[in-house]
């Protein structure tokens, strides 16, 4: 509607405009200091910021009714004034809807029909649910299945050569090989000698679009967005949208997203989302701090109630970056191991291996950490000592398609102890792990069968108890690592028969045990696997057929990419701990402990203290978590004083009864939501979050006193806790909820496009979750931030 | 200057519209402690920062040269190496001091923070051809075509009532010249606070960081004879606590929290054991101060109280009084702790009564009182008026915060008037008592009607500097 009736806003509406401003203004100018004050009695009611939103745009509804009312226009709003006819596009979409709808009751937020026509109209499998981070991002089509992300797309783009339009993939001209056979019908044959090729893999030039969590190139990121959703749907008409937003994204961000999505595609609704909100959503807690440890940046959120009571983050330039995030750690592991030949890629592969912790902070060494000792025999002693408290949880990692390795996980400790005797040794020389593995299995089969009794004889020799050390308490481990390596082959084909798929991933595997030999001057032990791995596999089939469609068919040579896997066992003495920069860990230690300290209310405090939740995949950094928790724990926590002996400790956290009486401590919402049977409670939670809770009014008038904004009085943290994560969600509690953000993306997404039936006062708030174009097209690109869920 | 005779697209406009919610105005609320800035019509400020800002020393290799580098925000705030803590405004008088730093800071916060990142322009654009000297004004002229940061948004500030004409001048320059606002306004706190709490005619008791200020109210016009200033403030009141503790029987030993390491639980009274942090430079005193500030902070939140009155703290009996009731406990960052009873009613009665207040080392204790500065402030002021602020005292800062605060302002306003109706407007929410004056500019600036009162760019154009003078009263 917005496109074809663009030239109907022509000189004749602007003229009306700026007439009914003349009327309207002349109206207004009378009293310039009434309006305040009639706007301020509405707010006395008001008591969250929350409802005083709502009260606002109660407010301005009626105010723009008002001011609309006789001359059917908006005289004050969209007009910026270009007499030249060349208004916003925003404002021509505004001035066309009312132009349409002149008839209609001018209150579109009681209109019938608007409602009906965008509610209710999406299946839960419709939704396309993205949150995009600064390396990676999560999508997914479909909400029915609370699953983890379907996709995972690296958050780049590519700036095309010629133009200034962005590719999804990195892509180079190639010069083709002579053929002699004509194609006629190939496109790339028309370029002369040259072919296009994408490079999957190949992060040369890449644009990314957000770093630190702010949008640094916003044609970049548009780009992207819309090669996600290219990647997942074709439609866009009945694909509404739910986009996770950073923090860090400025309200004119969102407002740029808003109309790219509205006027560049066909998309019906929008829903902007908070990431702590997400992850929140995610967490099911009204009363949580979000610690989002990112790649290069820290969002610390407090949550009470639902709403976002304090925020800090690290990673912002002031005016130049610090960074802050997993990248730090690699940036330190990296330049404590320069000195081995270590690469970036090395460094960071190393960091998420199963080898690198973060160890406990222990308040009495002078590194803060328990470093292993070389002597075995102490070693050996304290695996008791381990056992008790220091075992750091098993970090599940989620299924990368790359880089992570199960043979990582599996050489981990917990496997080795039911197992008898191992030779790591052979283990980490062969590299063939999955093979060794595969034939221990056997092996372990057949040694059940035969005897039974053989537990007697696993009285092993000191040197394998050595073995069985966690790996906190090893001086030195394994790192092994697997780097693909890529290069352009010229296969001949055999036969011209057009079937280059499975001669690929036949030749790929093939040739690969020759060059092993080239490659053995590697740092220790090196050496190429012969086997390439099924994800492997699956790639370099993937990569074989784009690159034998992308290349001419009839061809009778086919230029190929192959993918090997080369593969290195370093060893790592305690880089593997000391990477963990005590500068970092405190960085985002004194982050937490700033965020939840300067929340206004100080009540509030002590129950943000108790829900500290990690998100983030920074955060999946082995030990990370429960170092910051112990760091903080003993650097913050305030013990219950001696001092209150002989009083009690109730008074100092008492309310402090006011001297007047003259206003009860009811003002603010502690309470639990009443939530009725029926309706999802992260609903009621959510909608009662963007409306407020109804029924608080401050006694009008008498508000002298102390009020609401000591309900306690004392210090905090007199608790440091980790919120408890919800269980019931088997493949989360699998997938770790450091993701917890893309749950509640879906959570989200199925609250604001997919619940029906709800009562007029949920179905109102439902409204303001996300924006459809309905809205849109009656209030332009600004209307996302109140039909958002962006926190405030 | 090409700059001044182009004039931007933005103010080819043939009407000078500008309701704030509909063109993203901006407020920026300046105070000695915190900035604050926000887009107009929302009800919380999106960016607060501490007006405290770092400045890093870097030595170049030769030696003979030092440049600082200047660092924004909280999270900049760490301990480091040659790491200065400075202030850009004034703490005598809550105004601007640091034009340079001010200037930064604020681009930071409404540039950097509120606005989308831009792409760089491309610094150098003509090819090699081209001469050196031609070429360095083509980028000249690029920068100034190049749209301005803020070509977008109109710009309202608040101001102390006692600023300066030339301060308010360099205000509006910096915002028509360096950003390119369409339209600028000035607005004094007392004012936006008297606006945020629903009031044209109001006594703002303005309890903040740095200062105290009272003020009449009449119309949303000041009255510049009633305006009163003391020093007694956050800061003021920090001090006394510092001067308590010092005479203290132990004498508190302030530790910040940056210093600890971890700590050891100890009894109450009993002797500290933290392993205290190392640092291979040395703490300038400057950054030490700021964080001592943030546990002082932390105890006037927690420990310090006002007494409720009726009468003063220090009448007899009171005291006694206070002393049978239960105390408060607090922890210092190394884990020392003790009860506080009287004390903390005590410190914060210097502001009421002068003869209360703790002598500093330098003997600066005394100031003027709030009470005192209300009787100034309303003595000042038309008779005819007075019943009316009586009748609408808007208590704003974070200050007054103090638990006890609004009571004994009761109490105090009944005992100096006698039979006048008094009522007090504080508002329940922190955030509001807090950023009043923000709130104050947000909800003015966001009027339509206020769209009649910007001073436009034209205007500005047309009038010079001068013209904020003229308009902003």
């Amino acid at each position: 509607m917005a496109n074809h009736c663009k030239p109907a806003l022509s000189y004749d509406s602007l003229q009306e405009d700026s007439n009914s401003y003349k009327n309207n203004s002349y109206l207004l100018y009378r009293d310039p200091l009434q309006t305040p004050v009639k706007k301020c009695k509405l707010k006395r009611v008001d008591s969250t910021p929350r409802q005083e939103r709502a009260l606002r745009r109660d407010f301005l509804r009626q105010r723009n009714h008002i001011t609309d009312g006789d001359s059917g226009d908006r005289g004050d709003r969209g007009d910026r004034g270009d007499g030249n006819g060349n208004g916003s596009v925003y404002g021509n979409s505004n001035g066309n809807a009312q132009f349409n709808a002149l008839d209609l009751e001018r209150d579109p937020f009681n209109d019938p029909s608007t409602m009906s026509n965008q509610q209710g109209k999406w299946r839960e499998d419709q939704v396309l649910v993205i949150c995009p981070g600064s390396q990676t991002t999560m999508a997914q089509l479909g909400c029915s299945e609370l699953t983890p992300p379907a996709h995972r797309i690296p958050t780049r783009m590519f700036k095309d050569e010629d133009s200034d339009e962005y590719r999804p993939y990195y892509t180079y001209k190639r010069k083709k090989t002579k053929t002699e056979t004509t194609a006629p019908t190939d496109v790339a044959n028309n370029e002369d000698e040259w072919e296009y090729v994408e490079d999957r893999d190949s992060v040369e030039g890449a644009v990314y679009p957000i770093q630190g969590g702010r949008i640094v190139s916003m044609p970049a990121f548009l780009a992207f967005i819309d090669h996600v959703h290219s990647l997942l749907t074709t439609t866009y008409h009945n694909t509404p949208i739910v986009l996770m937003a950073s923090p860090q994204w400025t309200r004119p961000d969102c407002e740029a997203i808003a109309r790219y999505i509205f006027e560049k595609t066909k998309t019906p609704a929008l829903c902007l989302l908070h990431s702590a909100v997400a992850s929140q959503y995610g967490l099911k807690w009204s009363t949580m701090t979000v610690v989002d440890i990112g790649f290069e940046k820290v969002d610390v959120t407090c949550l009470y109630d639902s709403n976002i009571v304090s925020h800090k983050d690290l990673g912002f330039p002031t005016p130049v970056r610090e960074i802050s995030g997993g990248e730090v750690f690699t940036q330190k592991m990296l330049s404590l191991l320069k000195g081995k030949g270590f690469t970036y890629e090395m460094a960071e592969q190393l960091k998420r291996s199963s080898i690198c912790e973060v160890l406990p902070y222990v308040s009495e060494l002078p590194e803060l950490m328990e470093l292993p000792i070389e002597s075995p025999v102490v070693a050996s002693q304290g695996v008791a000592h381990a056992a008790t408290g220091v075992e750091v949880p098993k970090i599940t990692e989620p299924a990368k398609p790359t880089l992570i390795t199960e043979n990582d996980t599996e050489n981990g400790e917990p496997k080795e102890p039911d197992e008898g005797v191992l030779d790591v040794a052979n283990i980490v020389t062969s590299g063939n792990t999955r093979e060794f593995l595969a034939k221990r299995e056997k092996e372990k089969a057949e040694k059940a069968k035969t005897k039974k009794q053989a537990k007697g004889q696993e009285a092993e020799p000191a040197a394998a108890k050595l073995i069985r050390l966690p790996n906190t308490k090893r001086k030195t481990n394994v790192f092994h690592y697997e780097d693909l390596e890529h290069e352009d082959v010229q296969v001949p084909i055999p036969n011209s028969a057009p079937k280059p798929d499975p001669a690929a991933a036949a030749s790929v595997e093939a040739p690969i045990i020759e060059t092993s030999a080239a490659m053995e001057n590697a740092s220790i032990s090196e050496e190429v696997k012969p086997q390439v791995k099924f994800i492997e596999g699956a790639e370099a089939k993937a990569n074989g057929q784009t690159n034998g469609d992308s290349s001419a068919e009839p061809i009778k040579t086919v230029t190929e990419r192959r993918t090997k896997r080369v593969r290195k066992d370093v060893e790592i003495g305690p880089e593997r701990f000391l990477f963990a920069d005590r500068g970092e860990i405190n960085r985002i230690t004194d982050t937490i402990y700033h965020a939840i300290q300067s929340i206004d209310d100080i009540y509030k405090r002590s129950a943000c203290w108790d829900n500290i939740v990690f998100v983030g995949n920074g955060s999946r950094l082995r030990g990370l978590k429960d170092n910051i928790m112990q760091t903080l724990t003993s650097r913050h926590l305030i013990s219950p004083s001696t001092a209150t002996i002989f009083t009690s400790e109730l008074p100092s956290n008492m309310a402090t009864p006011s001297g007047t009486g003259s206003q009860t401590p009811t003002g603010s919402f502690t309470g639990q939501l009443p939530t009725t049977s029926s309706v999802n409670p992260l609903l009621q939670a959510a909608t009662t979050a963007s409306l407020g809770v109804p029924g608080q009014v401050h006694a009008p008038g008498s508000n002298a006193g102390d009020g609401t904004s000591h309900h306690s009085h004392g210090q905090t943290p007199m608790s440091i806790k980790q919120a408890v994560q919800p269980t019931y969600l088997a493949d989360w509690t699998k997938n770790g909820f450091e993701e917890a953000m893309f749950l509640g993306s879906l959570v989200a997404a199925r609250l604001a496009y997919c619940i029906h039936n709800l009562d007029t006062a949920t179905t109102e708030s439902q409204r303001y979750m996300s924006l459809n174009r309905v809205d849109y097209n009656e209030n332009g690109p600004k209307a996302i931030r109140t039909h958002s869920m962006l926190g405030s | 200057m090409m700059a001044a005779q182009q004039p931007l697209p933005n103010s080819q406009a043939p009407l000078d519209v500008y309701g704030g919610d509909e063109v993203s105005a901006l407020v920026l609320d300046a105070g000695y402690c915190h900035t604050r800035a926000g887009f107009a019509g929302e009800d919380v400020p999106k960016s607060v920062l501490p007006s405290f800002y770092g400045s890093i020393k870097t030595s170049n290799s030769d030696s003979t040269t030092t440049t600082y580098r200047d660092i924004f925000g909280d999270e900049c705030l760490y301990p480091r190496g040659d790491f200065e803590v400075k202030n850009y405004m004034s703490r005598s008088e809550s105004v601007v001091e640091d034009w340079d730093a001010a200037t930064k800071m604020w681009e930071h916060m409404l540039i950097k923070r509120l606005q989308p990142d831009r792409e760089m322009p491309p610094i150098i654009k003509n090819g090699p051809s081209e001469p050196a000297a031609d070429g360095e004004d083509v980028a000249m002229e690029d920068v100034e075509n190049h749209e301005k940061p803020l070509a977008e948004n109109p710009l309202l500030m608040t101001e102390a009532p006692w600023n300066t004409g030339k301060a308010r001048e360099k205000a509006i320059e910096i915002a028509m010249e360096n950003w390119g606002c369409p339209a600028f306004w000035m607005s004094r706190t007392p004012v936006c606070a008297a606006f945020a709490a629903g009031k044209a005619s109001a006594l703002v008791i303005d309890v903040g960081g740095a200062n105290t200020s009272v003020t009449a109210i009449h119309d949303g016009m000041i009255l510049k004879r009633s305006i009163q200033k003391s020093p007694v403030g956050g800061l003021w009141l920090s001090q006394q606590i510092r001067t308590m503790w010092d005479n203290n029987e132990p004498k508190v030993n302030v530790v910040p929290y940056f210093m600890i390491e971890n700590k050891t639980p100890v009894d109450a009274g009993a002797p500290a054991q933290a392993r205290l942090r190392k640092f291979a430079f040395d703490i300038t005193p400057s950054y030490r101060a700021y964080e001592e500030e943030r546990l002082l902070t932390e105890f006037k939140e927690s420990v310090v109280e006002v007494w409720r009155g009726p009468g003063r703290y220090l009448n007899p009996g009171n005291e006694e009084l206070v002393k049978s009731q239960p105390g408060r406990v607090f922890e210092m960052p190394d884990g020392w702790n003790q009860m506080w009873r009287e004390q903390r009613y005590r410190v914060s009665e210097g502001m009421w009564d002068e003869n209360a207040a703790l002598p500093n080392p330098d003997g600066s204790g005394k100031a003027q009182t709030i009470p005192e500065m209300i009787k100034a402030c309303l003595s000042a002021v038309d008779v005819d008026l007075r019943p009316n602020l009586l009748g609408n005292v808007v208590v704003t800062g974070g200050t007054s915060l103090l638990n006890g605060f609004n009571d004994r302002l009761n109490n105090e306003l009944m005992a100096m008037h006698p039979g006048m109706k008094i009522k007090l407007h504080a508002a329940g929410l922190t955030t509001e008592r807090r950023f009043g004056s923000w709130i104050g500019g947000s909800i003015l600036a966001s009027l339509g009607t206020f769209h009649q009162m910007w001073i436009s760019r034209k205007e500005y154009e047309e009038n010079g500097v001068g013209i904020v003078e003229k308009r902003c009263k």
